[in-house]
């Protein structure tokens, strides 16, 4: 398969991925889950992505799958609540489900992290390509 | 080339501000009107959040008496939804209360409330964005203690979700 195939696949599969847990929610209050979900998840991703890129020196592969990684690790217990397991104070492991509920400024809070992530692993490939080229 | 690689990864950044910040506009702004104004507070999904637990008014213990229950806060407009869609749940119907905002009518084997909004302030159920009476409900555990509430316009289609609350307060 070629090298564009096999990218549009992984971007296929993160569509597809994270219109899984859009519907996942029902109902319009979904908007603000995963929102919040999203951003922390994709956060907590590109935090790692930026440490592997300075560690290996390239960028790291596959980068929408990091990111849907990170929100389903941040989104699992209620992917658990559809399954009947409500949430408990402990599930906080996860990327900070509960907790990252309350932080001042909600969705906006985490929107402007993820952007700030976002910059911080684009710095990090660019530094990455630049030295690669020398 | 460098010049071109940071126009390449700014355009992906700034890309995908515009993107996801449009998204996240059009979500803030489609919330309804019988929604949580601050959406955090809307179907947490676990127990004892903020000041819970706290002592559940008479007029609900009275209906159930010391025994998990939930006690749905409807509008005239969602009483008959509600019992409909009671009827074929799993839910106990021993352990629902309805509240609906003034008059009260059968709703299957649950018991029914009247409440002119005492009974909803007195839960402590928010208000909703857009005033007024507030649509969701209440879980109780065994010693009248309210242990979870919230706002929630969709109740009627979410009984499971309901469920999986009032299984948490057992």
């Amino acid at each position: 398969m070629s090298r564009e195939l096999r990218l549009c696949a992984w971007c296929l599969l993160f569509v597809a991925g994270e219109v899984a847990l859009y519907v996942s929610y029902r109902g319009h209050d979904a908007r603000f889950h995963w929102f919040t979900h999203f951003f922390v998840g994709a956060a907590a991703a590109l935090l790692a992505m930026t440490v592997f890129a300075l560690w290996r020196q390239r960028p790291a592969p596959y980068p929408l799958v990091w990111v849907l990684v990170g929100h389903v690790l941040a989104a699992a217990p209620d992917l658990a609540f559809i399954a009947g397991v409500e949430h408990q104070r402990w599930m906080d492991v996860f990327l900070g489900h509960l907790a990252s509920h309350y932080v001042p400024g909600r969705n906006l809070t985490w929107y402007a992290a993820f952007l700030a992530t976002l910059a911080g692993y684009l710095v990090a490939v660019d530094r990455v390509e630049a030295r690669s080229r020398r | 080339m460098r010049t071109d690689r940071r126009r390449r990864l700014a355009a992906v950044w700034l890309g995908t501000a515009v993107m996801l910040g449009a998204l996240l506009g059009v979500a803030q702004a489609s919330r309804g009107p019988l929604d949580d104004p601050d959406q955090a507070h809307q179907r947490v999904g676990f127990l004892d959040a903020g000041p819970l637990p706290a002592a559940a008014p008479a007029t609900i213990t009275e209906a159930v008496a010391a025994r998990p229950a939930v006690a749905f806060f409807v509008r005239e407009q969602q009483f008959d939804a509600l019992c409909d869609a009671l009827a074929p749940s799993s839910l106990d119907l021993d352990a629902v209360i309805v509240v609906v905002h003034r008059a009260g009518e059968p709703c299957g084997g649950a018991a029914v409330v009247a409440d002119d909004g005492d009974v909803a302030a007195a839960v402590g159920l928010r208000r909703p964005a857009g005033g007024g009476y507030p649509v969701g409900y209440a879980a109780l555990d065994d010693e009248d203690r309210i242990r979870y509430r919230t706002l929630d316009p969709g109740l009627a289609g979410r009984l499971d979700e309901v469920a999986t609350i009032l299984d948490a307060v057992r």
